[in-house]
This record gives structure tokens, sequence and C-alpha cells, in this order.
């Protein structure tokens, strides 16, 4: 990447800044070092949450370090990829830590912008998950350390259900609804219960959140061959559970035109019956005026019922200076079962470390009083029975942008057969660029 | 009749462009709870908040708004300073002296820095990395000191200076230098201030090449840190509306407080 | 004396010269070079390509269309907003009571930057927003705005000309002014179609700023991002995926950094060819 056919105009900039009187605050860029650095200093730390939901951790860290400062960076979702492309390539070393989508992971080792943490191994083996011990790893080498683990709940509005004299769904995973079922009561809602819209899913364009869809119908992840690099969207459950997403935007059951994360507040202002949401609202929604109840997330009639798994893993970046601290927090925030709890407590989600987790799971169904009563025998039901990774691909960052750009089509009325079509040719033209 | 008429359709006219921005102004006064409240059905409510509050102006000033803000006056600033002493020595090169080849060298100066430098962004950033420019204020100001219009705009107004001023002033000793900063200079200043606008607007609004090398939290410039908050977890938009207010209403200032000379620099560029 | 003159004027051109040869020539360079090779991310280094990112680009079915979009939109909005910024300019330079106070709110959005333009539609866009208030109160139906593959490069012009009418309309009233006030009074007051009049004499003077006005406009609309990026990611269906958001996307989002730069070389020319006509106009009568 690094050329020098532009070694001459770099003194000319140079020139030019010294004319222009400021000077660039540079330091000489280069491969990475296992130099940890400085003992003391200030890491950054960059994600795509809010600030407030680091604050606990940073704050523990701190305590126990001293010397040591943490400042927290936020870049929307929506940006983070595509900035996060331009400053790791740019080997900025203004970042030390940053959060890693588990699927990602792949893509960014090959890159080159992850720190090896192969050294701690075995701890990790230890510590966590097997799927999330596993999804963290790229060519049999450790890149990141998981932080966190996700599923989701169907959230439902207690008042509107009962004024449209619906019985409403029941917390025993045993006794989960369908799909068509959650239609049927949504709609029922919009007639007779005062809500405006019957669904609706948090991240409506997102793969994380609509996996499930197509794989509850057996259509497979979308991903195949043996470099994981064939598109698979077009099966018959990815083409089914399209059609029906689609068909819930035509009919007004969902609304559009509302973007990922701007979804919850129409759940917590009692506009819509049934909502599908991460562990996250369990608290956000206690503070709305609503009654609401949680339930596990429904599957297809006929079907198998399928949950998103998996979440944010914390890396390194090779051009940090500051190894060593870097490390050093990473570490306290996933292996150590205080810092990672720490990490969840603003923002309730669940932390990966497994005896963080033992501690975390039962207390989550009261996070909102009686009304998330049953949120942890969910989880608990969830990650052993219905949790199904996304796929791990050196092509999944792309593989992400173009499904989501599809699912947005397909969302505001594009025909879906055709829109999978669409999708495996832009995949097969995305992906020709890696292989 | 006619007049009113006239009057009425510039009434219909200047009141449907300014709604949307009375509509941001009040909800930058109220809660970001309240923002759809008003909305349907619409009323003098949507439109008029009785009981304003600043809280959002307050929030905002410990919000990543309040430094990005700074920040974009600062490189905005520096851009002026900077890039008006590039491009008036620059026209006065253009304009002062005769010389083979100055109508190509006009030309090549004013054609290239026409061309947006967003188009070139992407090459430019990648350039700026290997550099290590990235997230500096310097890489941020660069790319926007040369301007081709500033440079247009200043060599017309150069040319407009009588050769016996120069000449006079050759006489009494001054070197090319001091033709430049004690006669052109203090002359021009109409169309520097002129110019000094066009460099700011530019910086002010840039958008494509902050959210290229300027995105850490010390040197986000407003444009970006404003649409950044769009996408987080909870939108606030009483703060969103905040934030946008203050970034409209600093040029605004600015445009009005030199509203003379921007309309003589906008008229003269495309019309003499 | 000529050459040493010559010399001189370099001199005070030189941190000018600097900055074109390192902000403009060095990265057009860097672009074309980079355009000629192609890298594997699963093989690893940097190939020569040839031609090859250029056929890729033209025979890729979202660049193609990208392309298509990009002159939809250039050939409806510049024309709308020349000739709305036009007939501003003449309604807002007769004598009527408030013509300045009505100039003055016409003017104000131009101190928006497209970016916070983008993030304020956004909201007035929205399925509960205020483009949807107001049509109701109207007693029209609810539009979908940003979601409708039809609507959506409509809506984009019309936040994009809400900053911009303005603003051109300033070099048209300046040009109006020019015209003197007995030929504007005549054709005013000379009975039938008052306004066709109005706008048969006025239009030939003012033919200059006019034709500034549509290339300089032109320009600044070929390379919108902000909105784009902002507001709709290029969808739905790519019905707003203009040139430089699908460059940006290509570079970072995918991360086809080399077919990116293929795709900017493209950019370049095509910019250069509309400035070359602005800089043939701003010149004119010299």
């Amino acid at each position: 990447m690094r050329r020098n056919l532009f070694a001459l105009p770099a003194v000319a900039v140079a020139a030019a800044l010294l004319l222009a009187g400021c000077g660039g605050s540079s330091e000489p860029g280069g491969q990475a070092t296992t130099d940890p650095g400085p003992e003391t200093g200030t890491i950054t730390f960059t994600g795509t949450d809010n600030a407030e939901t680091y604050q606990p951790v940073i704050k523990a860290f701190e305590a126990k370090n001293p010397g040591i400062k943490v400042t927290y960076t936020q870049i929307p979702f929506d940006q983070f990829n595509a900035t996060m492309q331009q400053r790791l390539s740019a080997k900025d070393t203004g970042i030390d830590v940053y959060t890693v989508d588990e699927p990602r992971v792949s893509q960014l080792a090959a890159k080159g912008f992850l720190t090896d943490l192969s050294d701690l191994d075995a701890k990790v083996k230890t510590s966590f998950s097997a799927s999330a011990y596993k999804t963290n790893h790229f060519r049999d080498k450790l890149w990141s350390l998981p932080m966190w683990n996700s599923t989701q709940f169907l959230f439902y509005n207690k008042t509107a259900l009962a004024k449209a004299k619906v019985t409403p769904p029941t917390a025993d995973p045993e006794q989960r609804w369908t799909w068509e079922q959650v239609e049927a009561a949504g709609r029922k809602a919009m007639q007779a219960g005062g809500t405006k819209y019957g669904l609706f899913l948090e991240q409506p364009e997102a793969y994380y959140q609509l996996q499930p869809l197509a794989e509850s119908l057996g259509g497979g992840s979308g991903i195949e061959g043996d470099d994981a690099l064939t598109p698979a969207v077009e099966t018959d459950g990815w083409k089914k559970a399209m059609q029906w997403y689609g068909a819930t935007f035509a009919s007004g059951l969902s609304p559009r035109g509302i973007g990922g994360f701007q979804t919850g507040p129409v759940f917590a202002a009692g506009d819509v019956a049934f909502f599908v949401g991460g562990p996250w609202d369990l608290k956000i929604f206690g503070s709305s005026k609503i009654d609401w109840g949680v339930a596990p997330m429904p599957y297809f009639q006929g079907g198998k019922p399928v949950t998103p798994t998996g979440s944010w893993s914390l890396g390194v970046n090779p051009a940090s200076k500051q190894q060593g601290m870097a490390r050093k927090f990473v570490e306290f925030a996933t292996l150590d079962p205080a810092g990672n709890l720490a990490t969840t407590s603003t923002t309730t989600i669940i932390p990966a470390n497994l005896e963080a987790q033992k501690q975390y799971t039962p207390q989550m169904d009261t996070f909102s009083g009686a009304k998330t009563a049953g949120a942890a025998a969910i989880t608990t039901y969830e990650s052993e029975h219905t949790a199904v990774s996304r796929p791990v691909s050196v092509g999944y960052i792309q593989f992400e942008e173009v499904m989501g750009k599809a699912f947005a089509d397909i969302r505001n009325g594009t025909n879906s057969d055709a829109r999978l079509q669409e999708a495996t040719r832009q995949l097969t033209d995305a992906w020709k660029s890696i292989k | 009749m006619k007049r009113i008429s006239l009057s009425v359709l510039g009434g219909a006219v200047g009141i449907l462009f300014f709604l949307p921005l009375l509509w941001v102004v009040t909800n930058s006064l109220r809660p970001g709870s309240e923002t759809f409240a008003n909305l349907s059905p619409l009323s003098w409510q949507t439109f008029l908040e009785l009981r304003p509050t600043l809280t959002n102006y307050s929030a905002l000033l410990n919000s990543p708004i309040g430094r990005a803000t700074l920040n974009s006056i600062l490189v905005s600033a520096a851009t002026v300073v900077i890039g008006l002493a590039v491009c008036a020595t620059a026209a006065f090169g253009l304009a002062a002296f005769q010389f083979r080849g100055r109508g190509l060298v006009f030309g090549i100066v004013v054609l290239s820095f026409l061309v947006p430098f967003d188009a070139i962004a992407i090459p430019l950033s990648t350039m700026f990395r290997d550099w290590q420019l990235t997230n500096t204020f310097a890489g941020l100001v660069l790319p926007g000191i040369g301007n081709g219009m500033a440079i247009f705009l200043l060599r017309q107004f150069f040319l407009g200076i009588p050769a016996e001023l120069v000449e006079a002033g050759r006489l009494d000793g001054l070197g090319w230098f001091g033709v430049f900063r004690w006669i052109y200079l203090p002359l021009s200043k109409p169309a520097l201030i002129g110019a000094g606008l066009m460099l700011f607007l530019f910086q002010w609004q840039a958008y494509v090449w902050p959210l290229l090398i300027g995105t850490d939290a010390n040197h986000i410039l407003g444009p970006v840190a404003l649409s950044n908050l769009q996408g987080q977890n909870f939108t606030d938009y009483g703060l969103v509306f905040a934030g946008a207010v203050v970034l409209t209403v600093i040029p605004l200032v600015v445009i009005a407080g030199f509203q003379r000379y921007f309309v003589q620099s906008v008229s003269s560029t495309g019309l003499k | 004396m000529r050459q040493r003159q010559g010399l001189i004027a370099l001199a005070f051109l030189a941190p000018a010269l600097v900055c074109l040869a390192v902000l403009r020539i060095v990265p057009a360079i860097s672009a074309v070079v980079e355009s000629f090779y192609t890298e594997s991310l699963l093989r690893g280094g940097r190939v020569f390509a040839g031609l090859g990112n250029y056929t890729d680009l033209l025979s890729n079915k979202d660049f193609r269309q990208s392309v298509g979009v990009t002159l939809l939109f250039t050939v409806l909005v510049n024309p709308i907003q020349v000739a709305v910024s036009f007939l501003l300019a003449v309604l807002f330079t007769q004598r009527a009571a408030g013509a300045k106070l009505w100039r003055t709110l016409v003017i104000l959005p131009i101190a928006t930057p497209p970016a916070v333009s983008a993030v304020i539609w956004s909201v007035i866009y929205r399925p509960d927003g205020l483009a949807n208030g107001v049509l109701e109160r109207l007693g029209l139906p609810a539009q979908p705005f940003l979601t409708s593959p039809s609507q959506v490069l409509p809506s984009l012009i019309v936040l994009l000309s809400w900053i911009g009418v303005g603003y051109w309309m300033l070099f048209l009233i300046a040009g109006i002014q020019e015209v003197p006030e007995e030929v504007r009074e005549a054709a005013l007051l000379d009975g039938a179609g008052p306004w066709r009049r109005m706008i048969s004499v006025v239009l030939p003077l003012v033919r200059r700023p006019l034709a500034f006005v549509l290339v300089a406009d032109t320009v600044s609309n070929l390379l919108v991002f902000a909105p784009v990026q902002i507001l709709t990611k290029g969808g739905p269906n790519g019905n707003s995926n203009l040139l430089m958001y699908d460059v940006y996307s290509r570079a970072y989002a995918i991360g086809d950094i080399h077919v990116a730069q293929a795709e900017v070389v493209i950019l370049v020319a095509l910019t250069l060819a509309i400035v070359a006509a602005q800089f043939r106009l701003l010149r004119g009568d010299q």
C-alpha cells in the first residue's frame, strides 16, 4: 500500500505547511510493533454505543490502574464501518482499542487491522462460550476478545392487546408464537387496540435482525462455499421470508421511513403493538409510560425457532503506540468478570464472560420490575437451543453492506425475489476483488 | 392592485422558504420528546413555542457539537487567513506582471481550483494518510486554501488598479512585495472581503473532506458531528435542532455583517 | 525585463502553484496510477491490472445506474433551480410592499450547510414529520418521500433548492439591477401580460449572469454527497445513488479502493469538462 512514488510531494506539503505556519502533529507511521509502549498515559477507545455505556467500565479500570486514562469516542453504527476502514487503513494512532462486530473479525484480521492476541488463547477458551471462542478466531489465531452476547425478545404492548381482546404471548419458550400469530394479533391491535402499527423490528434493515427470518424457514445464512465467498440468498427460505417481510410494510403493519435505532421510541410511545428488540430495551422501555411485557422471539409456522446471537468484541489497533495499556484495558473489560460486568451496567446487554453471565442473567428478570419477568429464562433457553451465529467470512463486511441495502429496498416495496437476485449479482461483484 | 398581488406572492414565497427554518428554531426551544407532538394536526403551535426553554442549548455545550462548532470556527478562520494570503499573492502575480504564458498560467490555476476538490477527495485523503495528516487541523485546512473563484475575483479587481500608482510606488523605492502590501491590498478591501467570504463559506459547508480526514473527537467539524448525532440509539431531536440552528446562525451572522461586500463580490464574479 | 517580471510573478505565484501541485495534480495522477492496479485480500499483493478496473466498472450495473441517476438529477435540478431563481429575482426586483423582507427570508437558508439541511429535512420527510403534517392539513394524502423510488430525487432536489435558490437568486438580482430601471418599469406597466413582457425584456439582458449561474450551479450539483449519505444511502433501489456517493461507498463500504480510483478518474474528467465551460463564461468578454 505504501508507495514511494509520492515521497517528493511529501516534501512539498511539508514546505507548504511551514509556509502556512502550522505544523502537522505527525509521527512516522509503521508496521505493528511488539513494543508495549508507555506504562501510563491516555488510551482512546472507539465504538458505536453512547458514551454513558462505557463510563462504569472505564471508571473501574482507571481506579485499578492508576496513571492510565481512557477516553471514549462514539461513531454511530451507520458510519462506523466506513469511518473505521478509513482510519485503520491510515494506521491512525488515535485509535488504541475499538469494538469489533464478531462476524467482521475475519476481514479486519486479513487486512491487518487487528493485533494478534493468541497468547491469551487458553484463557479465552475457558472464559467464554465455544461459539464466542470460535468467532473471534481467524486462520487459527485469536484477534479479539468477546465482550458481549445478545439475543432478541418479542416486546408487546399490554394495554393495546387487552383493548383488542388479544391474549398476550407468554414468556415460555415452549409456547413461542409464530410470526403468523403476531401478524394477526398486530392487525387486531391496529383495528381495536389504538396502535398505529402492528409490528416493528428494531433494526429493520440489519442482517443481524433478519437472518433469523430466513434461517427459521431453512434458508441458510446466505453465504456458502469453502471460502465462504459464494452468495446463497436466493434459497426458498430467503425468498419466502423476504416476501413476508416486504408485505408487512406494504400492508401498513410496519412503518416505512424510520431508520434503525429510531424505532424504539415508536414502541415506547405506544404506537406499535409488537416490537422485536434486544436486551438493552429491557431497561430503556422501563422509563416509558406504557405497560408492556416480554416473550420469546417468534418463528415461522412450519419452520424452526432461530434467534440471533453474538455482539461486539474488543480488538487492539496494530498501529497503536500503546499496545501494553490497550491490552490491559481489553483484558479487563472482557476476561475480568468484574470488568466485563461493568460494561453491561448502563446499557443492559449480556456479558460474554461466562462467570459474569452467571451473575448477570438472573437479574434480567427485574430490569424493569414485573414487566421483564421471564427474560432470564428466555435468554438461557435461546443461547442453548435456538441461537445461530452470523456467518464467518472474509467477505462479511461487503455482505452486510449489500444485504442492508437490499433489505431497505424490500422494505420500501421492491419485489423481493428480484431484489435478492440483484443482491446475488452485487455480492458476486463485490467479492471478486477479495478472491 | 398589481403591486399588492406582487407583494402577496412575494410574501407567500418568502414564508415558504422561512417555515422550515422557523420550525427548526421552535423545536430547538422545546424538549426533544415534543418534536413530533404538534404535527398532527398542524396548528400554530407547530411553529411557535410559548414556553421556550434553553435546555437543548446548554446540553449542546457538553455534547460533541460544542467542541465541533469551535473546531469549525477555528478551521474556517485559518482557511480564510491562509487562503487569502495564497490567493491574493497569486492574483497579484497574475495581474501586475506581463510575462509570456500569463494567460496559460491563469487558465491552469483558475481552472484546476475551480474543480471542486470533493471530486479528488478520495485519492487526496489516501495521500494525506500517508503523510500523517489524518486528524490534524492542517489536514482539514489545506485543501480549502486554493480557491479558483477567489483568485479570479481578486485578479479582476487588481487589474483595475492603475499602473501609475504602481510606478509611483516603485519610484518611491517600494519593492514588489511593498507594492503588493502597501498599494494593492489597501485598495482592494471589498474584493478581499468578498474572497474571504467565499473561502469561509466553502470551508464551513464542507462535509466530504472532514468526514474523510477528521473524525476523531478533537478534530470533528460541526456538520459531521451533527449528522453523527442522528445515528445514536435514541436520537434527541431537541439537541439536533439546536445544533442545526447554531451551525446556520454563525455563517448567517458573518454574511449579514459583510452583506454589502458579499453582494458586490457575487455580482462581480458573474457579471462584469 | 520581461523575463525578470516573469520570475517575480512566479515568486508570487509559488504558494498557489505548490498547492495546485500537491492538492490537485498529484492526487489526480495518484488516482490514475492506482486505477491500473488491483489487490487481493486473500492472496495479498498489488497486481497491475491494466484497464481491468475500468472494464469492471463499465460493465457494473450499479455504476451504470449511478451514471444514469446522476445525469437525470443534473438535467432536473439545474434548470429547476435556475428557473426558480430567475423568477424569484424578477419578482423581488419589482416595487412592492415588503419585497426586501420577503427577499431576505428566501436568502436566509443559504447559510445552512448542505449536511445540516439534510439533517433538518430528514425529520421533515419522516412519515410522521412536518411535510406530511402540512399535507394532512391541506387535505392531501401522506406521501412516502425518501422511501419511494420515484419521489426520492425530487425530495433531494427540494432540500438542495431550499439552500441553493436564494444563493443563485442573488447573482441574478445583481444582474437585473444592472438593467436600467426605466426599461424594467416600462416593461411592467405595459398593459397585457406584464410577466411575459417582463421576462421577454429582462431575459435577454441578463443572459450572461444567467449562463454563469447555470454552469456554476451545474458544477456544485454534480458532486452532491451529504444528503445522499445522510438520508438515503443511495436507495431505494439505487434511485438516489449519485456518483460521488457511489465512489465513497465503493472505496470505504465495499472497500474496493482501486475500482473506486477508476471511478474518481471518470468523475474528475466529467467535472473538468463542465468547469472548462464555466471558465470560458467567466472570461467571456475580456
